[in-house]
């Protein structure tokens, strides 16, 4: 009798997980949790603003818990670290699918890291929203288990460009680190530049970590360009403000990608970091954003972590607060459901819109700060800005 | 060896000679060939004004360059170990500059009288804990563990700073040499502050008793200790130095670029490819090597359209041609 029924067993259990199981995987654990995880940057070179990320689903997860949870199940967080690195992430992310089998995904963080791991979250059907991706190609190959959530790369100089143009600038530089993100934060700038009229006499790519850009710089100068459109981070524009301040080389505009957004940067650099234009994704300003649920999330942030959140964590929250939604509406943790739930719902978040197009992308709009008297202001788009933009910079010796 | 066979080795070793002068002119006079090519370059006052002032701005960054390279390249010398670690020591003296500046309000270059002593004992620490016992062994192991104290490093400046990004706003000012030629006032300070650390180690090991006995011991440890030098002490001076060589290129580098803990794997490399093209163990070529790295690199940057895109090419190709044509580097002793 027994050898009978075992085979049988077997071929019920093989069916099972054919057919789609896996969307009642919460529901079979004996506790009624639901696993949310992912592989987040908490060392290496990502770890600065992938951190804030990673604070920012804390954030989330304890708060829903405290409301009853997902759906009535309790959240188990499981957030591994891929230590910055490609590969890792990729392993990661298939023993968080077959192993540990999370019920929902969180992604990862960085352009570079996201598209990699789209390939392994595709395999296996388990949609999420990138909230650590802006590079557009990521959403142009047809994928359908991701979703974008932030300004795209190629608008991340967009505000700096229509300012540039306002003040009568002709001529510009385009710079930027010899990787993905900066990259397509040149071709959009380049399109934009078209577009407004703007003619680009220099455009050059400099390798990952480079410290002496004054061979650069002086490049820039003599080709007689008017403002430096830089695609950098932290340490690159640092660099290149200190030595065009060191060589007394003036520009009207200098625009940076990435540096002047993170925390530290003003108070850092002194007063080399005034009238330098940022890109933001968010900044915690609910007067000025005037979004849902923007000051608790603010509030409870800076109490729980000692700092007002940045972009970062206000993408993550964001991301977070979409798919919460989508599960509801869903009503299950299901891929397949929850995917077509996040394609198609429309939430305002604390971050702003989420309605995707058919590419998965939505059209976050970013904004463009100043920094002035050591604060970063909003200056662009106008309807938000917080103060008129102080432009052209004044030479070097008046700062 | 025979009169015949030690002529013809003299003969290859003149031949090798010129033909390094004969590829080093060729690889300084390339950027200029590709420049009048592509219209970058000019000759005109304006533009010879530039190219002064970014040799100028090149040959003070391989002195800064040049003062961790040196630590980097005594350790070597001495000890035969490859100091996996430098870059992140370069980096720990960013902090210590860093913390001296924004808690304790130390001017970054007074600071370096606090620092230094410091690095100096962490260095001692170093060698009696953890060198000490991998003198002599493979040049492998010794690797390992200074690698693996690169990490511990690394980590717990994590764990002690955040990842955060920092830097010092120290002597942003510019120093104008003509009307139209300009250098950073902290580059200047910190090329003269390099030179000042670096000839003083110099003339310790020229003239003092102790320095002498690093180069005794340098030359063949076991003659020295024949000699009656205390080796194991030499070997703890010499990680001393060295450790707070890299410090003091570390308080350099935190009032010029932007530092978080792991930035020390750039410094790190950088070092190594200086004395890799300077010669291991050589003292005087690895200030050579810095300074022509650096300047081949701004040179390029300047006069090959997105050469800045290619510096990293043009620094390793010179290196390896030069080790083709001289295997122990520019200044480097003959090796069997």
């Amino acid at each position: 009798m027994a050898t009978r029924v075992v085979p049988g067993l077997g071929a019920l259990v093989v069916l099972a997980l054919l057919a789609g199981a896996p969307g009642a995987w919460a529901d079979h654990r004996p506790d009624k949790t639901v696993l949310v995880g992912g592989a987040i940057s908490q060392t290496g070179r990502y770890a600065e603003p992938a951190g804030r990320q990673v604070n920012a689903i804390k954030l989330w997860a304890d708060e829903m818990n405290a409301r009853g949870g997902l759906l009535g199940h309790k959240i188990e967080l499981r957030l591994l670290d891929d230590r910055s690195d490609t590969q890792t992430s990729i392993k990661l992310y298939e023993k968080l699918i077959t192993e540990d089998k999370v019920d929902v995904v969180l992604g990862p963080y960085s352009s570079g890291i996201t598209e990699a791991v789209a390939n392994v979250t595709e395999r296996y059907k388990k949609p999420f929203i990138a909230y650590g991706a802006s590079s557009t190609p990521i959403w142009e190959k047809g994928r359908k288990y991701i979703f974008n959530i932030v300004a795209p790369a190629e608008d991340y100089q967009k505000g700096a460009l229509h300012l540039a143009k306002q003040i009568g600038v002709k001529t510009i530089a385009i710079i930027g680190e010899d990787s993905l993100f900066p990259r397509q934060a040149a071709k959009g700038a380049k399109d934009w530049a078209k577009k407004l009229g703007l003619e680009v006499v220099v455009d050059e790519n400099y390798p990952l970590k480079q410290t002496d850009f004054t061979a650069l710089l002086q490049k820039i100068k003599a080709s007689g360009a008017e403002a430096v459109i830089s695609n950098s981070y932290f340490a690159d524009s640092a660099a290149q403000l200190r030595q065009m301040r060191e060589q007394n080389l003036n520009f009207k505009l200098y625009s940076s990608t990435i540096g002047p957004a993170l925390p530290g940067f003003p108070e850092q650099l002194g007063a080399t970091a005034e009238y330098v234009l940022g890109f933001s994704q968010w900044e915690p300003l609910p007067q000025v954003l005037k979004l849902p649920g923007m000051k608790e999330f603010i509030d409870t942030y800076e109490k729980r972590f000692g700092e007002k959140p940045n972009y970062h964590a206000g993408g993550a929250y964001g991301a977070l607060k979409v798919t919460e939604a989508a599960i509801k509406k869903a009503g299950t943790f299901d891929g397949e459901k929850l995917r077509d739930a996040l394609a198609t719902i429309e939430v305002q978040t604390a971050f702003g819109r989420y309605k995707v197009d058919s590419r998965g992308m939505n059209s976050h709009e970013g904004l463009t700060f100043q920094v002035l008297r050591g604060k970063r202001l909003v200056v662009w788009p106008e309807k938000w800005a917080q103060t008129k933009p102080e432009l052209p910079a004044p030479e070097w010796s008046k700062r | 060896m025979s009169p015949a066979a030690r002529g013809w080795k003299e003969r290859s070793e003149v031949r090798s000679l010129y033909l390094l002068a004969a590829f080093l002119v060729a690889a300084y006079a390339l950027p200029f060939v590709v420049g009048i090519q592509a219209g970058t370059v000019r000759f005109d006052e304006r533009w010879l004004a530039n190219l002064v002032s970014v040799v100028l701005g090149g040959f003070m960054q391989g002195g800064v360059y040049a003062m961790f390279a040196v630590g980097l390249t005594m350790i070597f010398g001495v000890m035969r170990i490859i100091n996996a670690a430098h870059g992140e020591m370069v980096m720990m003296g960013a902090y210590l500059t860093w913390v001296a500046f924004f808690f304790l309000g130390v001017d970054p270059l007074l600071s370096l009288a606090l620092t230094l002593p410091v690095a100096f004992l962490f260095g001692v620490a170093v060698q009696r804990l953890l060198l000490d016992s991998v003198v002599g062994q493979p040049e492998l192991t010794a690797l390992l563990i200074t690698f693996g104290l690169g990490l511990v490093m690394i980590y717990t400046a994590e764990l002690l700073f955040t990842t955060d990004f920092r830097t010092i706003p120290y002597a942003p000012g510019t120093v104008q040499l003509t009307s139209t030629i300009a250098v950073g006032q902290n580059r200047v300070i910190s090329f003269v502050m390099a030179v000042a650390i670096t000839a003083a180690v110099y003339l310790f090991l020229k003239l003092h008793r102790l320095g002498k006995a690093v180069r005794a011991t340098a030359l063949n440890a076991e003659v020295a200790m024949v000699c009656g030098i205390n080796v194991r002490r030499i070997y703890l001076i010499t990680t001393g130095i060295a450790v707070a060589l890299a410090v003091a290129g570390g308080a350099l580098v935190s009032i010029q670029f932007g530092f978080n803990p792991e930035t020390g794997v750039v410094y790190t490399l950088q070092a190594f490819a200086i004395i890799i093209l300077g010669g291991r163990g050589h003292y005087m070529g690895a200030l050579v090597g810095a300074v022509m790295l650096a300047v081949l690199e701004s040179l390029v940057s300047l006069m090959i359209p997105n050469g800045t895109a290619m510096v990293e090419l043009a620094a390793y190709g010179l290196m390896i041609f030069v080790l083709l044509i001289r295997p122990g580097g520019l200044m480097g002793v003959k090796e069997a």
